[in-house]
């Protein structure tokens, strides 16, 4: 094995033809070089095109094929019952009665994050999950009153905490401790670190709020011990894990996490915005016939407090006729509103696919896939090496991405070429390039692809380029909301 | 004309300038509501594909003919491009860039509630959105701290506002008014009572929240007389349109209402659990500068979605939000959903609200006439209609009480012929002709197969066969979720 070129293709394609689980790959779409660069969907006359190098899922994951099917099937039960579709058994439909789509999700979504069923909703989206779950678990206290996030935090989280800080008429000034680098030369947040930013604040600090994996550095945090350091000095602690859910195995349950929520359409596959996911673990959840209340005729249940609606009500019988709010124990207890369907097919044929496989072996697969990414960088990159991997280079600090810093002025140039030779990346302005690898798609033939086109294209922005750039990427939505933030 | 025969409705369908609609949905047919397969067995002949009568789009909307052809895309645009989709310009598709997908619904969503664009978006769930609109807008004080709403609401509703008055550690009991009904004989809740229950409280009352159209009893509430009028007493006023977006022709910016929030399976016709929306009035939706140049703008739970993308701002974690109901976004949408009601709204595009509602109108007169018909006929035996009779004072729908007993027999019947029409345990039943897809002869067809039922209902009582008033029984959301 040592003496072969890990750097050729031959090397690639005995890697992929050993690889366990290398079927999985048809089982999704891989658009084609052909397929991106086309302005129809009408496909035209041109020759049969090779697949492109997709390294782009955790951004957004590549579509199932049982989407379509399962999404068709959602369309003709709504088209041939109406509103029967609610409770109607089909029989040669994949989909559950509507009334049960999101009840006949949670297990398997439960064993992606490590929780029991009962910990897990699937519901609204990833940042009104943040607010929901804040609402419940951020009750600041003229003692505790603190929110510690990281200092980069993705957009979304930052304003999140931050105005529920205000929402409490407390001031983010000194109620939101942002958790910056020790070192300016790198971004990365060692645990120590970040155990040393907690006791510091620790004995005023309600909540700490942390992404499984960092969506910049992609930087896998070590949920387990920072939760357990946390609870010991008496603060409530939650996960954004949108890069982290279907990328590494997750333990929230075992670890202790009191809740957590994600979006699906990164590692998840489940399509834009598709429908989030929440995690609260079962020790806040449970719900308790309570107190006689003396305001009231009957007993008043006891639970954790949260906003809360409908579809998170108890239907026992004995309340049928009251607007009586009891919830369902466990994560459900949390659900508002009835959730999108047409989101819940895509969920269900995203799991269905997920189902092939397990966790372990996706995050065995995944962390070879990433170490021979880092390989061929740091071995058989550009003679003039023009760029570093601010991602930790141990893979348990990591997860399928890897972020490579660029030398200034390169991006875009380095963006176009890319996009030239139909390999898909995203960009995190001004200098970094994401790379992931997902374990469910790609292959070692992808990777190796991936660093030749990005050897070329280094070469080929170092020989100099003006800042202008045709990279789709790069320049797309550039005045738009969301433009950096939403791939 | 005896406006109980065939001929009356064929007659009315034949000259409804608005009947070509129709032919934009999708309406299932009896043979389709009885198969418990999507795909037709072999022994089916064309002749069971007579349609069914189909008056339940007030709980769920029929699908329009445009949403597969559309989702297609969708799937076909995510398939060739993957994270392209959200830039790249598709030239054969309907659909814009995926960044663009919810501000592409708003002109035509913000038409068909009365609103201007800036001050419509469409996100989240509905009770999602009451709660985000709620921490926005209800902030206790010493002083103003009650909320009222309607007695019998929507659950949702009860318990969203029941649950942020706790979570700002008030009590219910003494914060939450509810408005019941003035009589035992009626549930309508008349204007006067309502302005007079605000009175009685309007002091401490922070925010007066209730629905433009009731679900339970179909009542169409003076939008904009009982905005007025809390306003006036310098309460905040909400309003859940669930049952009035698609269904009336609403005109929220120029009523002065605070907030709304709607969800768009019903009237809407996006499909379950679809996406929903949110009006705030562009008096709240300002951005303004102070003089230390901290830009001044209504405080609310935010997201990166509804973070206004200046390029000052680019580098740095700072939120100013977009100014109106877009700054109150959170997550990016999810494009299937907004796929979805693209599609609803290119339908609606082919008319406007007032058309809607001129038709709505004619179209439930037709039901009501008929039901009176047949009320004297049974010597009021069976049912009365507890929607209120005058037009102005409902939407599509009519909410039939029957007398005890006859409710499962009835479901059961109507059912067998065909027809969907939901029911409100123990009593009632639902009947909303759409003025998007529903016809007369719909109308004289139910009225046929309801004398029919209630006559049977009588005698026999019925075999407890009904789809809809025993399914889910024990689970949640049994009853609410139609």
């Amino acid at each position: 094995m040592s003496s072969q070129n890990e750097y050729s293709a031959e090397y690639a394609k005995i890697q992929d033809a050993q690889d366990p689980l290398r079927h999985l790959r048809d089982d999704f779409i891989i658009p084609t070089r052909a397929d991106l660069k086309r302005k129809t969907l009408a496909e035209d006359s041109s020759t049969a095109s090779e697949p492109s190098t997709y390294l782009c899922g955790n951004s957004l994951g590549l579509q199932p094929r049982l989407t379509s099917k399962y999404l068709n099937s959602y369309l003709s039960a709504w088209a041939t019952k109406g509103v029967l579709g609610h409770f109607t058994e089909i029989e040669d439909s994949p989909l559950a009665p509507w009334l049960h789509v999101d009840d006949d999700v949670m297990e398997p979504m439960a064993r992606i994050v490590g929780a029991k069923r009962e910990e897990v909703a699937v519901m609204e989206t990833l940042t009104a999950n943040l607010h929901l779950l804040m609402c419940s678990f951020y009750r600041p206290t003229k003692d505790r009153w603190k929110v510690l996030i990281e200092g980069k935090a993705f957009p979304s989280d930052h304003y999140a905490v931050e105005s529920q800080i205000q929402h409490h008429d407390l001031d983010p000034a000194s109620a939101m401790v942002l958790i910056e680098p020790p070192d300016p030369s790198s971004p990365l947040l060692s645990t120590s670190h970040i155990l040393a930013t907690i006791d510091e604040h620790a004995s005023e600090t309600a909540l700490l709020l942390l992404p499984g994996i960092q969506f910049y550095t992609g930087q896998f945090f070590d949920m387990k011990t920072i939760t357990a350091h946390a609870h010991e000095r008496g603060i409530v602690v939650g996960w954004d894990l949108a890069h982290a859910v279907g990328n590494v195995p997750l333990q929230l349950h075992n670890w202790n996490v009191d809740f957590a929520a994600w979006c699906n359409y990164k590692y998840m596959n489940c399509g834009p915005g598709a429908i989030g996911g929440l995690f609260v673990h079962e020790k806040h959840s449970g719900v308790s016939a309570g107190q006689e209340n003396a305001t009231t005729d009957g007993k008043t249940p006891s639970y954790r407090p949260r906003l809360s609606g409908w579809w998170g009500n108890d239907k026992s019988s004995r309340f049928r006729m009251e607007n009586r709010f009891v919830p369902i124990p466990g994560a459900g207890g949390f659900q508002l509103s009835n959730p999108s369907v047409a989101d819940l097919a895509a969920v269900r044929a995203s799991l269905d696919t997920h189902a092939k496989t397990t966790m372990l072996d996706l995050r065995s697969k995944s962390v070879k896939l990433t170490a021979y990414l880092q390989q061929l960088l740091l071995e058989h990159g550009p003679k003039e090496r023009c760029y570093e991997i601010i991602t930790p280079l141990n893979p348990e600090e990591r997860g399928a991405q890897l972020s490579l810093k660029l030398r200034e002025g390169l991006l875009e140039s380095v963006m176009e070429h890319l996009e030239e030779e139909g390999v898909v990346v995203d960009e995190r302005r001004p200098d970094v390039i994401r790379v992931a690898p997902a374990p469910l798609y790609n292959n070692y033939s992808d990777v190796l692809r991936f660093v030749q086109v990005f050897r070329a294209a280094c070469e080929r922005a170092a020989k100099g380029g003006s800042a202008e750039t045709n990279s789709l990427m790069v320049n797309g939505g550039r005045e738009e909301k969301g433009w950096g933030d939403v791939k | 004309m005896d406006i109980n025969t065939e001929e009356y409705a064929a007659h009315q369908d034949a000259q409804d300038p608005l009947g070509h609609l129709r032919e934009s949905f999708i309406i299932p047919s009896k043979a389709d509501l009885a198969r418990k397969t999507l795909q037709p067995s072999k022994e089916h002949t064309a002749s069971q594909d007579e349609p069914s009568i189909y008056l339940c789009g007030n709980s769920l909307g029929l699908q329009p003919s445009l949403t597969r052809k559309y989702m297609q895309q969708y799937l076909d645009t995510w398939a060739a491009k993957g994270v392209y989709g959200h830039f790249k310009e598709v030239e054969d598709s309907n659909l814009v860039p995926w960044l663009h997908v919810d501000d592409d619904c708003v002109p035509e969503m913000a038409k068909i509630v009365g609103a201007l664009p800036s001050e419509v978006s469409v996100m989240q769930t509905l009770t999602a959105n009451l709660h985000l609109l709620m921490a926005s807008f209800y902030r206790p004080t010493k002083e103003r701290y009650k909320i009222i709403l309607e007695g019998k609401a929507f659950p949702s509703d009860h318990y969203a506002v029941e649950s942020h008055i706790r979570h700002h550690d008030l009590d219910p009991a003494k914060a939450m008014i509810l408005i019941e009904p003035e009589s035992q004989s009626t549930p309508i809740l008349s204007t006067a009572h309502i302005l007079a229950t605000i009175d009685q409280h309007a002091a401490e009352t922070a925010l007066l929240l209730l629905p433009g159209v009731q679900f339970y009893t179909g009542q169409y509430f003076d939008i904009q007389t009982i905005t007025a009028h809390a306003q006036s007493k310098g309460i905040t006023v909400g309003w859940d349109l669930a049952h009035a977006a698609g269904n009336v022709a609403l005109k929220l910016h120029d009523w002065n209402v605070d907030f709304a929030a709607w969800c768009t399976y019903k009237y809407l016709n996006c499909g379950p659990g679809s996406i929903g929306g949110v009006f705030v009035h562009e008096n709240h939706g300002k951005i303004e500068e102070s003089q230390s140049g901290e830009p001044q703008y209504r405080p609310r739970l935010a997201g990166w979605w509804g973070s206004s993308k200046s390029s000052r701002f680019a580098m740095t974690n700072k939120f100013v939000p977009i100014p109106g109901a877009a700054g109150f976004q959170l997550s990016n949408p999810s494009v299937a959903d907004t796929t979805a009601l693209r599609a609803s709204l290119d339908v609606f595009k082919l008319t406007s609200m007032e058309a809607l509602r001129e038709r709505s109108l004619k179209l439930t007169q037709y039901l009501q006439d008929l039901l009176d018909q047949l009320a004297k006929e049974q010597g009021s035996a069976c049912f009365s209609i507890i929607t209120p009779g005058e037009p102005e004072q409902r939407g599509a729908q009519i909410s039939v009480m029957l007398k005890s007993g006859l409710l499962d027999a009835v479901m059961e019947s109507l059912e067998a012929a065909g027809v969907v029409v939901d029911e409100r345990r123990p009593d009632v039943i639902r009947v909303a002709p759409a003025p998007l897809y529903n016809t007369y002869k719909d109308v004289y067809l139910f009225v046929k197969a309801f004398r029919a039922a209630c006559q049977q209902a009588s005698q026999d009582g019925g075999h407890g066969g009904s789809i809809m008033a025993n399914a889910g029984k024990d689970e949640r959301g049994w009853s609410e979720v139609k």
